[in-house]
């Protein structure tokens, strides 16, 4: 009611805080109604704190106050272009550290447990292991690699997302790694099909590199990276059996969108990239596999392979719109006019399909400033997290409570994406369920639980625990891995039979493959959040509870909380301290300024950005 | 402070205002939830579950086509001889460990689906669960189906309308209008707070009018987890049922019970028996016998359990598979990742029997795998227009799908 009715009243406060305001003075403000669909660039003269604020909230992870001033000294057209064009600004950001777990005789890794052991009984050996000349169960030591290989990749790939939150988090080059962010969520590809971390983070680096440089390139990286020719099947799509997999998401997902092309030009594309697979972590392409013949695709015809396919995809006007609005409504919000999609469509085309111009218009625009873009987008569960460690001053990314658990239980789990089809944005990420397990977040992150038990470190599934405690306690593997007897009977005769006469044991493997992943993968460093808001106050030199409450409601908040809301956190502030004064205070705040930190950012206007 | 804190759990007194309306034998929450729903939405309140059996059941060990020699070629191991089949016909038979679906089978509450698949099928899980979960086989979807189906049956969005009960919110019920009420255990739906903090949680500030959309959404958001949580709560607090569920606990279909019990306004429930639990690659048969027991159990329970709540005219259970299993047996006594699989509809409205078309045992793809002979969304259409009578069927799947007559 007050903020946009109020707006010019509100512009006589600037970046003043004051001790007897009220929220309306708190609010962020926006650019006048008119601005809204207006490409137009912003003026010097428009640029201000809060428009500073807003462009590293979406532009990057949200700022500290100081971060967010240094921004707002610039012109707005400096300040875009820092981040649009962060390529001389020095990052001294440490590579992945790789724990050391592949070797070459994983490669090529069989698709499942019993390839494996085909292999190996065919062959005499698999995954670099030899088959035992005799004795108990001469396959196991290979199938116990196999499992060792799945569990290390998933736990590698939990240490790779540590290592990418931290860098979101110490960057100075924000907009690497949110345009990264985006391309993981647009070029969908999930480590659980994939079974190998080395892959997704190739491709991550991937995006890392490319992702503000020219989208032709990064299209045919990406369709020649061997991640995402793992994720799609690449190595079943040959000449004579083509898989349409790549051909159909590369038009439905990545390009065009649906109706935009016939069955037959999925049919027609796929032939053009028959033969295209990889070699561990090197693309090939498989020239016996690939289809010579003519293609007749998207109107044009020729003995096209998938490059070719991929320039006539680039040609097409409507795919320069279906990417520059997927753009905007990752970082602008959710609805667009077709107009403004057209105009930005045109701004892509025009420079060649080069991202960074179309992301300088976007941030420069009047309408990334209007009122419905301001403080209007729901974070996603990665947004959240981060920019709430950015803003609480943090410098590393807590170890407790653990990163992936708690954005995989919000709904956003890296390199784990629901479908190729990546994360639905917007609304989609919040239930009931979910807005009270934010909160629940923000209270794991202030009062790490004692009780944490690294999810790196500990049991996976139940099976696994039994059969480790009994092979602990002596008992052979067949007693051992025996499946629990359930309500009804006991374990057939037969069954046991089979299990003593077998070449291996699977539910072993499962065990040893666990125990020596976690033997290899380096352990995530389990700090908790180095918090310190008593310091927070102090240096910002708040004499009272209300301009404390204040001034965390600008530091946190794109959009403060209600009045009336703000009054019960100052009475609370006031309750827990027994006093108003900040100075009386200060040997004994934290707690209670954790516990008010934690209701301030439980209040459903703290998930907007 | 921290014990007064859990007596204050345990005794149901913390969090939102629950200790004044718990003991109501008709809870206000829910006849006001119920009210405000009678205005927005047609039907008759029919009421649609889907059950997921995830990881992949072995259709074919399931319900067991004993009298085709074929299916004993194939699985010459783990193939369950006649004597240990619970025969239902000259054909087929249960296995033996799912005493209630026989039970249900006999009183012509059970549909089985036979054939139920996909042209070009994934073996792969995640795959496979994406493409049911959004109807949308080799291409996916933004939205579920069950959040696309509530979308066109209440485009008004009514609160609690959609159910999921689980960790996550399953991709099946992700919607663009409708905020499913997505929780797991009814009794830590809730704020995690501390003593101090309970009168701040426990307050609903005036919000007055709000211009942004996104944070008026966040705050219907929240008045509905404040509202819901109360209300799980309390309808799981009241809801005391003699009816065995059975080891597992019913997967979480007693929790479902509870919410129709109390008379939630929900008309389209998603659970699952989670984790991957059907994916029996080695010794499956005891495991498998004994899921089958626990989802047999859990469902025949729960549909004498609405018979009891007095409901059992308007609920019908859809189970599914993201895929069957390989047809023949593998070297470990169990069974790969297949393709064309059964459905069951169970209901005391449904016209019981075998619905579809029987896959042939010796024509089967070149991956030795059942050949569909049942479109699933063919299923799903059946749900949406046979059962719950809405008539937007092509809409929602995006293309025609012939239902089965299959309610009575």
């Amino acid at each position: 009611m007050y903020r946009r009715a109020k707006w010019f009243a509100a512009a006589v406060f600037i970046s003043i805080i004051t001790a007897y305001g009220s929220v309306a003075a708190l609010a962020q403000r926006s650019g006048p109604v008119q601005w809204q669909n207006d490409l137009t660039p912003i003026a010097p003269s428009d640029w201000n704190y809060d428009f500073a604020a807003h462009l590293l909230e979406r532009a990057g992870f949200g700022g500290t106050p100081e971060e967010i001033e240094a921004l707002a000294r610039l012109t707005p057209s400096e300040a875009v272009r820092r981040l649009v064009y962060f390529q001389n600004i020095e990052n001294n950001l440490p590579p992945f550290d790789h724990s050391g777990v592949h070797d070459p005789g994983l490669e090529p890794f069989p698709e499942s447990r019993p390839a494996v052991t085909k292999l190996a009984k065919e062959k005499g050996e698999a995954l670099g292991i030899k088959v035992k000349p005799g004795g108990d169960r001469p396959i196991q030591p290979i199938v116990n690699k196999f499992f060792y290989w799945l569990r290390a990749s998933v736990l590698e790939t939990q240490r790779v997302a540590y290592w990418w939150a931290n860098r979101m988090l110490q960057t100075r080059h924000p907009l690497e790694e949110k345009m990264t962010l985006f391309w993981h969520g647009h070029f969908a590809v999930n480590e659980a099909k994939i079974r190998d971390y080395r892959k997704t983070l190739g491709q991550l680096e991937l995006f890392q590199k490319k992702g503000t440089g020219n989208f032709h390139d990064l299209l045919v990286a990406v369709a020649q990276d061997p991640a995402m020719l793992s994720f799609l099947d690449a190595g079943v799509n040959v000449k004579g059996a083509p898989n349409e997999n790549f051909a159909r998401e590369i038009m439905e997902l990545f390009t065009m969108g649906v109706g935009n092309y016939s069955e037959k030009d999925v049919r027609e594309a796929a032939r053009a990239f028959t033969g295209w697979n990889y070699v561990d972590l090197q693309f090939v392409v498989h020239k016996e596999q690939h289809d010579e013949d003519p293609k007749t695709f998207l109107g044009n015809t020729g003995n096209f392979d998938g490059v070719d396919v991929i320039d006539i995809i680039l040609k097409q006007p409507v795919t320069a719109r279906f990417i520059a609005g997927k753009i905007y409504r990752f970082f602008v919000r959710q609805e667009m006019t077709p107009e403004i999609q057209e105009k930005l469509g045109a701004v892509l085309r025009n420079n060649g399909y080069q991202i960074a111009p179309l992301l300088e218009t976007i941030f420069l625009s009047r309408d990334f400033y209007s009122p419905a873009s301001v403080g209007t987008q729901i974070k996603s569960p990665v947004q959240l997290a981060l920019s709430t460690f950015k803003k609480l001053g943090l410098t590393e990314v807590p170890g407790v409570p653990d990163f992936n658990v708690a954005t995989g239980v919000l709904g956003q789990r890296l390199f784990s994406p629901p479908t190729v089809a990546g994360w639905p944005e917007g609304r989609s990420w919040m239930t009931p369920g979910l807005l009270l397990e934010r909160g629940n977040f923000i209270r794991d992150v202030l009062f790490p639980d004692i009780n944490f038990i690294p999810p790196d470190r500990a049991n996976p599934s139940a099976d696994i625990r039994i059969v480790a405690d009994k092979i602990r306690a002596g008992l052979d593997i067949s007693t051992a891995t025996m499946p629990d007897r359930g309500s009804e009977g006991g374990l057939a005769e037969a069954n046991m039979l089979a299990d003593r006469d077998e070449d291996f044991n699977t539910r072993y493997g499962s065990f040893r493959g666990w125990q020596m992943a976690i033997e290899r993968v380096k352990a995530i460093p389990r700090n908790t959040a180095n918090i310190d808001l008593t310091r927070m106050v102090g240096n910002a030199g708040l004499k009272n509870t209300t301009e404390i409450v204040d001034y965390f409601i600008r530091r946190f908040m794109r959009v403060p909380p209600v009045e009336e809301k703000r009054k019960e956190l100052i009475a609370f502030l006031n309750k827990q301290l027994g006093t108003s004064d900040a100075e009386v205070a200060k040997t004994f705040m934290e707690d209670p300024l954790r516990l008010f930190l934690h209701l301030l950012m439980s209040e459903p206007e703290f998930q907007l950005s | 402070m921290k014990t007064t804190r859990r007596e204050l759990l345990k005794a149901g007194l913390y969090g939102i205002g629950i200790g004044a309306s718990g003991l109501l034998p008709v809870p206000p929450l829910f006849a006001r939830a119920a009210q405000a729903l009678g205005s927005q939405t047609s039907g008759d309140g029919r009421i649609l579950v889907v059950l997921e059996l995830s990881g992949g059941n072995d259709g074919l060990n399931t319900v067991v086509p004993y009298g085709d020699d074929a299916y004993y070629r194939h699985r010459p191991k783990i193939g369950l001889r006649p004597a240990r089949v619970r025969k239902i016909d000259e054909h087929f038979g249960f296995n033996s460990g799912m005493a209630g679906f026989e039970r249900l089978y006999k009183e012509g509450k059970l549909a089985i689906v036979h054939g139920c698949g996909y042209a070009k099928p994934s073996f792969s899980h995640f795959t496979s669960m994406a493409y049911w979960h959004t109807a949308a086989p080799n291409r996916g979807d933004e939205y579920g189906w069950v959040g696309r189906l509530a979308d066109a049956m209440a485009p008004q969005a009514p609160t609690n309308f959609l159910v999921n009960i689980d960790a996550r919110q399953s991709l099946a019920v992700r919607s663009k209008l409708h905020t499913p009420l997505v929780f797991d255990d009814p009794n830590k739906f809730s704020r995690e707070g501390f003593y101090e903090e309970r009168d701040v949680f426990a307050g609903v500030a005036d919000t007055g009018t709000v211009d942004n959309p996104s944070r008026r959404f966040l705050l219907d958001i929240a008045r509905s987890a404040k509202s819901a949580s109360a209300l799980v709560k309390e309808a799981w607090t009241n809801y005391k049922s003699p009816v065995d569920y059975g080891i597992t606990g019913g997967l979480d279909l007693p929790k479902v019970a509870a919410l129709i019990n109390a008379g939630m306004p929900t008309r389209l429930y998603y659970v699952s028996y989670r984790n991957n639990a059907f994916d029996t690659h080695v010794f499956q048969g005891d495991l498998h016998q004994r899921l089958l027991t626990y989802t047999s159990d859990a469902v025949s329970a729960f549909m004498t359990d609405v018979e009891r709540i007095g409901r059992s005219n308007d609920v019908v259970v859809m189970m599914f598979s993201e895929f069957g299993r390989r047809v023949p047996e593998n070297s470990n006594l169990g069974t790969d990742h297949g393709a064309a699989n059964l459905m069951f509809v169970a209901g005391k409205k449904v016209k019981g029997g075998h619905h579809g078309k029987i896959p042939s045992l010796t024509q089967l793809d070149e991956g030795d795998n059942l050949v569909y002979t049942t479109d699933f969304r063919r299923v799903y259409a059946t749900m949406i227009s046979g059962w719950l009578g809405f008539k937007g069927t092509p809409a929602i799947l995006n293309g025609e799908f012939e239902a089965f007559d299959m309610f009575s």
